[in-house]
């Protein structure tokens, strides 16, 4: 029934502002999937699930020729995998090995952008509220796979209270941006205002040729574990290279990043190299990733799934090295209903943990081996507009070939697909 | 609860299908039922108060003598005075329940075979603590959410709250110096201390305030700062001396710096103190066990103060959380890798006498020694095994020899325990769980402790990290540092003596 009624919403608003001279544009999304990983922790079998994940409403909207603009999302994913979501690998927020869920307000940033000139991108911009840092690479949620790389809170810094300048210059674009440097640690939780402004971090993108972007980028941030702000600093660098274009096979897509968290003046160093490609045709896509990703393993809260938050001390039991293979397959259903997409795909994944600490951690011990499968199957559900790239913000948004009117656009995009369609 | 009683149900139905039923003649038993006895609450591990009690009938509704009615047990570790009886005149068959030692529901069935109505269940409750008798909350002191507060250090009537980047914390909790009491405590000072050269934090961990018998001055609080660390790897964190001569105006005049183990950082955790002959006993982590020279005056650099060192478990295997020194002279150590240890200290060398490497199953946390015995926590997650036991150790004959370890359900953690200084009862603080809080063990037997209370705190992803046992104006206390969630960090001050006395 709700479902039914955001779907009218999101109807009733397209044709409303189809007849205004400014965008004001509604998304929907939802992915059911089921899950199965192999081993569990605790080395007690598999774990089988069937999760609603990515429920998101999406609204984007722009005023005074694009000069304005709300980019926003709410994110159901508190409510219906208030627990995560099987992920081996994953961890973060007090969750491991199961994606956490994002907090309700996921992104309301507003943006403010002026060019240089009517034509060539250049300018300048200025963005705030509640959204991603200038940091790293796009959200994942925005990228070819359903499961989360290890390396998402070395890669991203996202739901953060935000400002970030932007001023693009022909093919470089330099950002920076100041933040709050807590993580939240539940669905509801909100930026920590009085820690807004304790971490910065700066990004510098160079876009030599259409479709290619290279970026480099560091961050500091304070005590990002410790809501509070008790807890170690950690100093962050990313560089990647990202390519997008179109081709006879369809769309090709590559991704390649490197990225460092060094945490409490260099007691804790972790590594993550990843690097990823996907082909989208008409009616089928495939996409590959390849992670090497270093992790913290911390004290769990009495059950396998969940470590300590707050965290009481700084200390962990060690660091374990996670090497993945993903590998994601789709189909794209035409519209059988108006407006709303289908897209079923599978997606299995392999890897081996290994501890690069053994006196503290031991994957055999815990795991009961060190080597894993998930398999994921599912189908990507969308209506309305396409779920917009997640990470840059005015000026800092290349036009990318999805933008320029290819033949893909008239794929359907699944949540998180968008770049690909 | 509902296996126990299908287990109950089943095991009852076994014994009764294998049982005699004398019938008498002239009457055939057709029914049993519930006479009474049934629904009772006592306390866990304690004998109910009624009987057990069935009645037996034929198809008038007349009572049948001589039924033999067998009495079983569910897997709750509780017992029955008879695993039979037989039904008197009146067609009434009893026996009395022992609980187990566990809190919740237990049951017991009565089965005869043949009858109607057979099995019958019993439902019973145990409980952890009976009226009058229970743990209350003296005083819930708040701390400031600065990371909260890991332990707590009382004597004299002061409580010393270790509270982690907001630094030490003095209360008055029946000293007289500032009228407060453990109902209301009243801060008399605070510091805090500085952080180490790898580490800005002050992490305000754990204290000893040294009450030195030769001079008898009172004169410094040494406090353990608990930098970060990966286990087994390195750690961080000094030691400083808090000169608290004015209790209102602490001062730090010294302090301690361990130089890196195997080319990584080392840092302290916990602390004993040998305060007759001025020997500070510290708990190194990465570093094992250091013994300091902390006579005379100090300040400064006591980098010139180690008497001896060692890594029980050897480089790689050693993780040292805790130390303790028995009246025999011997020190043990509890390690997070490499398990209880007894050590020595003589010549200015330490030597192992015994122990290590026998707790492999789990990390080992808190220590206490007290007579023959003695017992380690657990903590966190090795391998499968989750950080819920409480080891017992059998320490009469030299080396640490195991005994049957207690498991306290739904706990991730037992992060502190301490002995009463008579020996009768322990006190245990767990973490992570729906049983996280605080536990109290009478050690009538020591080497098999019994619960006899607990406190539950509120939210499974919090606890309590440590407890202090202290007797202030003739009342028994134990001081907890309670975890950030679900309200907050705090001071618990609960008031244990009626369950203890």
């Amino acid at each position: 029934m709700r479902f039914a009624a955001l779907l009218a919403l999101a109807c009733c608003t397209r044709t409303l502002v189809a007849q205004t001279s400014d965008e004001l544009n509604v998304g929907l999304a939802a992915t059911p999937v089921f899950t199965h990983v192999l081993p569990a922790p605790g080395g007690a079998g598999a774990v089988n699930q069937v999760n609603l994940v990515a429920p998101w409403i999406m609204l984007d909207g722009s005023a005074y020729e694009g000069r304005l603009r709300l980019t926003s999302m709410v994110n159901f994913e508190g409510a219906t995998i208030p627990d995560g979501v099987p992920t081996p690998g994953a961890w973060g927020e007090g969750f491991v090995d199961r994606r956490h869920p994002h907090t309700y307000a996921h992104e309301i940033i507003l943006t403010a952008s002026q060019p240089f000139a009517p034509e060539g991108g250049n300018g300048v911009s200025f963005a705030m509220g509640k959204g991603f840092a200038p940091f790293g690479s796009d959200d994942p949620m925005t990228r070819p796979f359903l499961a989360y790389p290890v390396n998402h809170h070395l890669a991203q810094i996202l739901e953060r209270l935000v400002a970030v300048a932007a001023v693009r210059v022909g093919p470089v674009t330099a950002e920076a941006g100041v933040f709050d440097g807590d993580e939240p640690t539940k669905p509801s939780d909100w930026p920590m205002l009085s820690r807004f402004g304790d971490s910065w971090s700066g990004r510098l993108t160079l876009t030599p040729v259409y479709g290619v972007e290279l970026q480099g980028s560091y961050a500091d941030v304070a005590s990002p574990e410790h809501r509070d702000g008790g807890g170690l600093d950690q100093t962050k660098w990313s560089t990647s290279a990202r390519a997008e274009r179109a081709t006879s096979a369809g769309r090709a897509y590559g991704l390649i990043e490197w990225a460092r968290t060094v945490e409490g003046d260099g007691l804790f160093t972790y590594h993550s190299v990843l690097a990823e490609a996907a082909l989208r045709g008409q009616r089928f896509g495939i996409a590959y990733r390849y992670e090497r990703t270093e992790r913290p393993e911390e004290q769990h809260a009495g059950e396998p799934f969940r470590t300590v938050r707050p965290q009481l001390d700084n200390s962990i039991l060690g660091r374990t090295r996670w090497s993945i293979h993903t590998i994601d397959l789709d189909a794209a259903i035409a519209d059988r209903w108006p407006g709303i997409r289908f897209a079923p795909f599978v997606e299995i994944a392999a890897g081996k943990i290994t501890s690069l600490t053994p006196a503290g951690f031991d994957p055999m011990g815990f795991y009961g081996r060190d080597t894993f499968w998930s398999v994921s199957a599912g189908v990507r559900i969308a209506f309305g507009m396409r779920l917009h790239r997640m990470g840059r913000y005015g000026v800092a948004l290349p036009a990318m070939p999805e933008m320029q009117g290819t033949p893909n656009m008239q794929m359907p995009d699944m949540g998180n697909h968008s770049e690909m369609h | 609860m509902r296996k126990c009683a299908g287990l109950a149900l089943l095991a009852a139905g076994v014994l009764a299908g294998c049982s005699d039923s004398t019938q008498p003649p002239d009457r055939q038993a057709t029914t049993i039922a519930e006479l009474d006895g049934n629904s009772q609450q006592g306390l866990a591990a304690s004998t109910l108060s009624a009987p057990l009690r069935v009645v037996v009938t034929d198809a008038s509704g007349q009572p049948v003598a001589g039924v033999t009615v067998s009495w079983s047990v569910g897997a709750c570790s509780g017992g029955v005075s008879a695993a039979s009886s037989i039904s008197d005149a009146n067609g009434v068959a009893a026996t009395t329940f022992t609980l187990g030692p566990v809190a919740g529901v237990q049951t017991v069935a009565a089965a005869a075979s043949g009858l109607a109505g057979s099995p019958v269940s019993f439902t019973e409750t145990a409980i952890m603590t009976v009226s009058g008798d229970s743990i209350s909350v003296a005083a819930a002191v708040p701390i400031p959410a600065n990371y909260g507060m890991h332990d707590t250090y009382v004597r004299d009537g002061l409580a010393f709250a270790f509270a982690w980047n907001t630094g030490v914390r003095i209360y008055d909790v029946g000293n007289g110096m500032a009228g407060g009491s453990p109902a209301a405590p009243v801060l008399v000072g605070s510091l805090v201390t500085s952080g180490s050269v790898d580490d800005p934090d002050p992490s305000v961990h754990n204290g000893w305030w040294f009450h030195n018998p030769v001079t008898q001055e009172a004169r410094y609080l040494f406090i353990g700062q608990e930098g970060s660390g990966s286990i087994g790897t390195s750690s961080r964190g000094d030691i400083h001396v808090v000169d608290v001569s004015d209790l209102a105006h602490p001062v730090e005049v010294a302090s301690f710096h361990h130089q890196p183990v195997n080319g990584q950082p080392a840092g302290v955790h916990n602390f004993w103190m040998d305060e007759e002959h001025a020997v500070l006993y510290a708990a190194y982590y990465n570093a094992g066990v250091v013994a300091l020279d902390v006579s005379g005056t100090l300040s400064g650099d006591l980098s010139a103060r180690v008497i001896a060192e060692i890594q029980p478990g050897g480089a790689g295997n050693t993780y040292t959380w805790g130390v303790m020194l028995a009246p025999d002279g011997s020190l043990y150590a509890s390690d997070m890798l490499s398990g209880f240890w007894r050590l020595r200290l003589q010549n200015g060398s330490f030597s192992v006498l015994g122990g290590g490497n026998n707790v492999p199953e789990r990390l080992t946390s808190d220590l206490w020694v007290h007579g023959g015995a003695a017992y380690t926590g657990t903590w966190g997650t090795r391998g499968a095994n989750s950080g819920n036991q409480v080891k017992v150790w059998d320490i009469s004959s030299g080396a640490p020899v195991g005994k049957t370890p207690v498991t306290i359900a739904n706990v991730g953690t037992v992060s502190d325990l301490e002995v009463s200084a008579d020996g009768s009862w322990m006190a245990v603080t767990t973490e992570y769980g729906g049983g996280a809080g605080l536990y109290l063990y009478s050690l009538a037997d020591p080497l098999a402790p019994v619960l006899i209370a607990s406190y539950p705190v509120a939210d499974p992803a919090g606890g309590l990290h440590t407890g202090t046992i202290a007797s202030i104006n003739g009342r028994t206390y134990v001081f907890a540092a309670r975890d950030p969630l679900p309200v907050g960090p705090a001071m618990m001050i609960f008031d244990v003596t009626d369950v203890v006395r």
